[in-house]
């Protein structure tokens, strides 16, 4: 359908133009129609209404529908509710969720699961709903910014009077005049100006503005939620996102998977709250509440000798912090935080001596680590050498030793044994440093099915607490993510963006002589109720009294 | 008298001053209908005692909260008590500044009571200061929590304006089917605050009669290597157990109204700390809220809404859509800020990651996606008046879920804040 876009004042609007872009004149209904102008956009032509619509702008209609939005909205909303029904599957750690959610919550749980409920927030269908929300964010904007901005930025100043009488907040009224319109109309300034306007005239018109700026504030907002919306899609770019939960034992050093780090906890202490401490409620339970705990650690980088296995790596302090929860160490981007510990003392080193069980000779001590234990131990004459570790000790099913975790909850060594008036071969004697384990696995018993007489007559035993160091482990997250100074700006320019936008609104008065007879219009994108108190207040100081409410010409107040 | 104590008693005179601050607002909007004189004059004369008398009350709550943060060491806003009184606070504040732009004493009829309830809620949980975590031990619980709650206050007035502008425009002697279905839906709102008003009646009832059940109950958890672990916990109940906690047996019953047994078991997938006594508390809530409901409308003999309509006549329904809306609008960037922003900052520091899809903070999301759907509404579709104002109610039931229905039906990380 061809349209003539062409308005009386000699303007050549887009097509789709409601209101003229330059006097304002109504151009899609009938003249004598009163009713209040529908001011969204000022009235201009969205960048997407065209005659022949392609594929493409197809497209590019259906995002750029608010309505479209706010579906996308709402859906997203509704699937969210979805994934808090249930915990989430990456909420806890405990056992397979295929099981998990049938055992506990029974059929519903199954078909929770099923339906991949129990991983909401990383299902397609939930990334593509954000997907789509970004995608509507960036052309709802694009489509109505430009053509509002163009609109804002070249406003006619007397506009054209049907524009001004169908306007939300009007006055209109035969003047009885001193001076000329002319006149009246540079009086008017001042008062708009102590009001924060910006005021243009032309003859008998007047156009006051004020906080345009207001306008942007949706479309700033906009922008930050996309760079937000991109910077949590950064994060599947490879080495930008690492998330780990590692257990460190008191005095070690471990190595960060994935990277060039080496962490060790140096100390780590625990202070719990005093009994007279806790609320009444709770005193009194032998309750063990956490005031704080923290991880005295140290970073290091590898610079030398990183990727070969058989050397030792080169390690160079670079970090020292005092984790603790809410004070995570921050190394260039690199994050350990304090996430829970282990308060179990667990065995780290022993000294035992080597002695001749039936002389009671000592042969000398030697130093066993738990972790990174040598495997050959020089004893007075003896030779020890390390054949098995069993941190976890433990027998399987068919009898064998075997450990059952890698944490020293059970350790267990095999030695081999040489030396003088000892067989050649020497003979195997299993060593546990933990009195306790001694008696659970029955280490006597044990020896002397493995050597028979030998094992009665040496023994590795402690003497005392003397070279017994005792840890606990502290657990931290380890974490980078490269993405997160976007998160903040995104999260920033989205404030900025929205503070713009609710806490100021953009004003507009508009007032024209026709002979003695003066016609106000008003317009503000929000808050009614303050442009009918500055127009009341500012015609007032012009010596014309209205009650506020008087002006309200009607319409929605969106 | 030490400081705790002091902070009790301010918040005591805060929740009275309320109360009567409510009733000068009744007195002063209603005054037109019978008080003899010049009809201007009184409302001019009781809405400034009024005014004055809500914001006293403010100021007494304000000196409760610092006199309390002062005492316990640590700002109060680690519970649900002093979480729930702060809110009633904010929710004041907000009042305070919207009825300073709008002048409106009709607002005081319905904000002020929003507040008065959050704060009788909140009354209802221990009011002992309690030690913190370590994970809450952080300057940003002030900023995260303290704006998070100032952003809902503002919602509730957008809240409360919205019930009004309901009952000043629905036409309650209508038959039309549009017109009666609305009639309903504003029982259905009234219906749910007498609920929550039948709540604190029941607690504080059964809590003066010293009423106490005990259960032990049997919580099976299956730890990482499949084995499954009982635990016997002991469930205490201090209304009159309708529901018994799942797999429990029972060690104290005292009868109430010769019922001396639980009349079934709380189902097995109500998750988080003490769902059967949490169930329990629910179905005390909703008798006692309809028994309170049906009390008032066999004294008005008619439906509440149409009861309270009159006293809205002469207040222009286009200020009260506004006022809700800009309500909504001046909480909606300090919600953003607190709620999600703050919170975002704060869990980064706190448990390493900005953003976990915990209940608590994906409800938090979806509130703030349910009032960003409100105002694109009204701004780009111009959904203004009774569909705005349905918008602004059930927005406020989302606000609710999120801070309490989060803690009573699922369980989290911010389960600590527990009801």
């Amino acid at each position: 359908m061809f349209q003539n876009t062409k308005c009386e004042c000699g303007h050549q609007n887009h097509i789709g133009t409601v209101l003229c872009e330059s006097c304002g004149k109504p151009l899609q209904d009938s003249s004598d129609s009163t009713e209040p102008l529908e001011m969204r956009y000022d009235g201009v032509a969205r960048k997407s209404q065209k005659v022949n619509p392609s594929i493409i702008d197809r497209v590019w209609n259906f995002f750029s529908s608010v309505k479209v939005a706010v579906y996308l909205i709402m859906i997203t909303l509704l699937g969210a509710t979805l994934g808090t029904v249930f915990p989430q599957e990456s909420t806890f750690i405990n056992g397979d969720p295929a099981t998990y959610y049938k055992a506990t919550y029974g059929t519903i749980g199954n078909i929770y699961y099923k339906l991949g409920l129990s991983h909401t927030y990383t299902s397609w269908w939930f990334v593509t709903l954000l997907v789509m929300i970004g995608t509507s964010l960036v052309i709802c904007s694009l489509d109505r910014v430009l053509p509002l901005y163009r609109a804002l930025k070249k406003q006619q100043i007397r506009k054209h009077l049907n524009f001004l009488t169908r306007q939300k907040v009007k006055y209109q009224e035969e003047m009885k005049l001193d001076v000329t319109p002319e006149a009246w109309v540079q009086a008017a300034v001042k008062p708009l100006k102590r009001k924060h306007y910006r005021v243009h005239t032309e003859g008998s018109a007047l156009m006051a503005e004020k906080y345009r700026f207001s306008r942007w504030g949706p479309y700033i907002n906009h922008i930050g939620l996309i760079i937000f919306l991109l910077a949590v899609l950064a994060r599947s770019i490879p080495g930008w996102y690492m998330d780990q939960y590692i257990a460190f034992p008191e005095g070690d050093i471990k190595h960060i998977p994935d990277t060039n780090y080496y962490l060790k906890n140096d100390k780590f202490t625990v202070e719990y709250y005093k009994d007279n401490e806790l609320s009444k409620e709770m005193q009194g339970q032998n309750r063990l509440v956490a005031k704080r705990y923290e991880t005295q650690a140290v970073l290091y980088e590898c610079v030398d000798q990183c990727s070969d296995p058989s050397k030792e790596p080169v390690l160079k302090e670079v970090d020292r912090h005092h984790i603790e929860v809410n004070e995570p160490l921050n190394y260039k981007g690199f994050m350990a935080y304090q996430t829970d510990y282990d308060p179990t003392l667990r065995l780290r080193s022993v000294n035992p001596e080597f002695r001749n069980k039936e002389t009671g000779e000592v042969y000398g001590k030697f130093m066993l680590e738990m972790r990174n234990s040598k495997l050959s131990y020089d004893v007075g004459p003896y030779h020890l050498e390390l054949k098995e570790k069993y941190l976890d000790f433990g027998l399987n099913s068919d009898g064998q030793p075997v450990t059952k975790s890698q944490e020293p909850n059970a350790p267990a060594f095999l030695f081999l044994v040489t030396g003088p008036d000892l067989p050649n071969e020497g003979f195997l004697y299993f060593y546990f440093p933990n009195q306790i384990d001694k008696q659970r696995f029955n280490q006597q018993a044990l020896n002397e099915k493995l050597s028979g007489d030998w094992a009665n007559k040496f023994d590795i035993r402690v003497n005392g607490m003397q070279g017994v160091g005792l840890s606990n482990t502290s657990y931290l997250t380890i974490r980078v993510d490269s993405a997160m100074p976007f998160i903040w700006i995104g999260a920033t320019i989205s404030m900025i963006g929205l503070i713009m936008g609710f806490y100021w609104n953009h004003r507009r008065i508009w007032l024209r002589f026709d002979g003695n007879r003066l016609t106000l219009g008003a317009h503000t994108n929000k808050n009614w109720y303050g442009m009918r108190s500055d127009v009341a207040g500012i015609l007032k100081q012009l010596h014309v009294s209205v009650d506020p409410k008087s002006l309200d010409n009607g319409g929605d107040k969106s | 008298m030490n400081l705790l104590d002091f902070s009790s008693n301010a918040f005591l005179a805060a929740f009275f001053l309320y109360c009567f601050a409510f009733l000068f607002y009744i007195i002063a909007i209603s005054g037109k209908m019978w008080s003899k004189a010049d009809p201007a004059r009184h409302l001019k004369r009781w809405r400034v005692i009024a005014f004055a008398t809500s914001t006293i009350g403010t100021l007494s709550q304000i000196v409760y909260f610092f006199t309390r943060w002062i005492g316990g060491g640590h700002i109060p806003t680690s519970n649900m008590y002093e979480f729930m009184s702060f809110l009633a606070m904010m929710i004041m504040v907000a009042f305070t500044v919207v009825y300073l732009i709008y002048k409106t004493p009709v607002l005081g009829v319905f904000a002020v009571p929003v507040a008065i309830l959050i704060m009788a809620y909140a009354s209802v949980f221990p009011q002992e200061v309690q030690p913190l975590v370590p994970a809450l031990d952080s300057y940003w619980l002030k900023i995260h929590v303290t704006t998070a709650a100032t952003g809902e206050a503002f919602f509730a007035v957008g809240f409360a304006a919205g019930v009004m502008y309901l009952l000043r425009t629905i036409d309650f002697k209508s038959k039309e089917k549009s017109a009666v279905r609305a009639q309903r839906w504003v029982e259905v709102t009234l219906l749910s605050v007498l609920i929550i008003v039948g709540f604190i009646a029941s607690v504080f009832t059964f809590r003066a009669m010293g009423y106490e059940s005990d259960f032990k109950q049997t919580i099976v958890t299956v730890d990482s290597q499949q084995q499954e672990h009982s635990k016997i916990e002991e469930v205490k109940y201090t209304l009159p157990p309708l529901v018994a906690p799942h797999q429990s047996e029972t060690v104290k019953f005292q009868s109430f109204l010769g019922m001396d047994k639980p009349l079934f078991e709380a189902p097995s997938w109500l998750n988080g700390a003490n769902a059967g006594r949490k169930l329990n508390t629910v179905i005390w809530s909703v008798i006692s809220g309809l028994l309170l409901y049906g009390i008032i409308r066999l004294i008005v003999r008619k439906p509440l809404g149409a009861a309270i309509h009159p006293v809205m006549e002469g207040i222009d329904p286009e200020d009260l859509d506004e006022i809700s809306y800009r309500a909504i609008a001046i909480g909606f960037p300090i919600f953003t800020l607190g709620a999600l922003i703050f919170a975002m900052i704060w869990a980064h520091i706190a448990w390493s990651r900005f953003w976990g899809w915990d209940p608590k903070e994906v409800w938090a999301l979806i509130t703030w996606l349910y009032y960003s759907a409100y105002l694109h509404l009204r701004l780009s579709r111009g959904w203004t008046g009774t569909k705005s104002s349905w918008l602004a109610v059930i927005g406020f039931l989302v606000v609710m879920f999120t801070l309490v229905g989060v803690n009573l039906v699922i369980a989290g990380l911010h389960s600590y804040a527990g009801v």
